[in-house]
């Protein structure tokens, strides 16, 4: 089953893209059910699809080095959790005070596969609901940008914010734990 | 609601006193810009709540305070505890034994004395017969013993049983209690401290001939800390001759006659409940050529930074060499005497009579007077400084000179705020605390002099004035 065009719609990085190319995109998106702790992505995997998720709760975590009791060891530390609202989770979502959860009507992941051949994914992901999502290939999407290049030029700008804002994080994210770094070698 | 009358009139008078019609004016619209504080009602207000709070710290009628002192004394002493205890005894045992025995008491008291009476005259009263009684309490209590009076009915040598019983253990305690006073003088300090008379005191590491005076001026100022610590290698019988002639006030002075290095040491002197721990080149068990050894100065810094991080460490040292070895191990503050000296004889030349207020200001401190460092009321944080100034002036007469402003160094949460990731932050948070780093610096006292009027007064600030 094909996901409507305004259930694409709803997904920030196509909000500007008009209805009847949104319908194109989701001609080639086939709507998936995934199972609580169902893994979505892998961090460091490559891959060459955009997931769309129309339904549920996700969680986004990375691997990180953590120090124990018995040495360091690598954890998977969780970052931030996705619920749509439009519809809601069908099951109870997580909540845990310790991470942030983000609302939004519905949410696109691994949206640089739709710039990038072979993009490293960042982080894991998997469902802490039952979902429904879709996956968008780069192929299709390719295709569907060479007939009506408008609709490569509002993802793509949207694309972009996503990368800036995500540069702009990583450089405070160096600047603190350079500051980090030199405050822990002067005490 | 404004100034009062009275305190207009001075205001007035004194800016009328600015000499010329133009300076009149002057100080006219000084003044009464000064009313139109909008806020100067909330001043007059703070300085009534003020008020009212003295009064409330003068606490309890003179009669509570009393028994609270006398409780209080009560339970910290067990040699008084125990006497007390044996005054009770002697006394239950004499108004027992003058009822019970009463004929007996008199008729010993009419054979021992006579005629002549104190209270009853020619025929011994009620008062003759229990003086006569508590005479023999005492002297069984006291196990003499004379034996030239003793209870003749059951009831009443049943009642001496008791009392002879009673008196056995309260005298052995009573004993026990002189000889641990006797024995706790002749142990070198107070080596077991009652942890619970120590709470936001001050530890003294190191002797030398500044300390008398260190506490002479911390006891000359009433607002300020009252329970010390000395610690220092120091004969304790030395040591309390050397500080004995200055007859503090106010502070409760122990001593720890161990070396200070060690944490151990430190730790005796409850140092992670202390404010403050000053650490001065220490002379004690040096011969009168040999110099104090200033890297105890900064091993203690280190040894007492890892005991209590937030206590407030204030050095001296007198090789300006160990200032760098004292930040690396996060002293509070450094007190080098050679400092201010230079300064001094130049301003003997540039500026005659600059030097001698600083000698009167802080040398000749006397009580109560000179610069200090006084609290701003909690209501008046936000103001400006102008009017805090206003405050101390309309409220107490003081001049307030500047702010001493208790900050942190450096805090690297403060200095992350919300940038970057939160995992990341929180990340760097774990990891430095795991290794038992803490995120801010180490607080350090910065000085305002005489800033602008419309400087903003936060919590952080406390106000130095001259009294």
């Amino acid at each position: 089953m094909n996901p409507t065009a305004e259930q694409i719609q709803k997904i920030n990085y196509f909000s500007k893209v008009p209805q009847n190319l949104c319908a194109q995109i989701a001609a080639v998106v086939e709507v998936q059910d995934c199972d609580p702790k169902e893994q979505l992505l892998t961090e460091g995997d490559t891959g060459n699809t955009m997931v769309l998720i129309f339904q549920g709760q996700v969680e986004v975590s990375k691997n990180m080095m953590v120090k124990t009791a018995t040495g360091i060891t690598t954890s998977r530390k969780p970052i931030i959790r996705l619920e749509t609202t439009d519809p809601p989770p069908a099951s109870e979502p997580v909540i845990k005070p310790t991470v942030s959860v983000v609302q939004a009507p519905a949410f696109g992941i691994g949206e640089f596969s739709l710039v990038l051949d072979d993009a490293i994914r960042t982080a894991h992901v998997h469902a802490t609901t039952s979902v429904k999502y879709g996956v968008l290939k780069l192929d299709d999407f390719s295709n569907i940008v060479k007939d009506n290049p408008e609709v490569g030029g509002s993802v793509y700008f949207e694309v972009a914010k996503s990368a800036v804002q995500n540069l702009a994080t990583a450089s405070a994210d160096i600047s603190n734990l350079t500051q980090a770094f030199f405050f822990a070698l002067t005490r | 609601m404004t100034v009062d009358n009275s305190e207009n009139q001075k205001l007035r008078s004194i800016t009328s006193e600015l000499g010329s019609d133009e300076s009149n004016q002057t100080g006219d619209d000084f003044f009464d810009e000064l009313n139109q504080f909008s806020d100067l009602e909330t001043i007059q207000a703070v300085a009534e709540e003020e008020d009212k709070k003295a009064e409330k710290r003068e606490g309890p009628h003179l009669m509570e305070k009393f028994f609270s002192k006398v409780i209080s004394f009560y339970k910290e002493n067990e040699f008084f505890r125990y006497a007390m205890w044996s005054i009770l005894l002697i006394l239950v045992s004499t108004i027992a034994l003058t009822i019970v025995e009463y004929d007996m008491f008199k008729e010993s008291v009419m054979d021992d004395v006579g005629k002549t009476f104190i209270f009853g005259g020619d025929e011994p009263n009620w008062l003759d017969t229990f003086f006569h009684t508590f005479w023999w309490s005492v002297v069984t209590f006291t196990t003499v013993g004379y034996g030239d009076v003793s209870p003749v009915t059951h009831l009443g040598k049943f009642l001496t049983i008791i009392v002879m019983l009673l008196n056995f253990g309260v005298v052995t305690l009573l004993g026990g209690a002189v000889a641990s006073v006797l024995v706790a003088q002749r142990l070198k300090g107070d080596d077991t401290l009652d942890e619970n008379k120590f709470n936001d005191h001050l530890v003294i590491a190191g002797w030398n001939s500044f300390v008398p005076s260190i506490l002479k001026i911390i006891d000359a100022n009433h607002n300020s800390i009252s329970v010390v610590i000395l610690v220092n290698e120091m004969d304790t019988d030395i040591m309390q001759r050397a500080i004995a002639g200055f007859g503090f006030e106010r502070l409760n002075i122990s001593h720890i006659a161990e070396n200070f290095t060690q944490e151990a040491v430190l730790k005796k002197a409850f140092l992670e409940k202390a404010s403050a721990l000053m650490i001065l080149p220490d002379s004690s068990g040096l011969l009168p050529h040999e110099e104090p050894d200033e890297d105890k100065t900064v091993l203690t810094c280190l040894t007492a930074k890892s005991i209590a991080e937030s206590c407030n460490i204030i050095a001296h040292v007198i090789n300006p060499e160990n200032v760098s070895h004292l930040h690396r191990a996060n002293v509070n503050e450094i007190v080098i005497p050679d400092d201010h000296v230079p300064h001094l004889l130049a301003k003997h030349v540039t500026d005659p009579g600059v030097p001698q207020f600083f000698d009167d200001l802080i040398v000749q401190e006397e009580k109560d007077k000179g610069l200090q460092e006084v609290a701003i009321p909690k209501s008046l944080s936000g103001q400006t400084h102008n009017k805090i100034s206003a405050f101390f002036k309309f409220k107490h007469n003081w001049l307030l000179v500047g702010y001493a402003i208790r900050k942190a160094g450096f805090s690297l949460e403060d200095q992350m705020g919300e940038s970057g990731t939160p995992l990341i932050r929180s990340m760097i948070k774990e990891q430095l605390d795991g290794a038992g780093i803490s995120l801010t610096n180490d607080e350090h006292v910065m000085v305002e002099i005489n800033p602008k009027d419309d400087y903003i007064i936060d919590e952080k600030h406390r106000a130095l004035v001259l009294r």
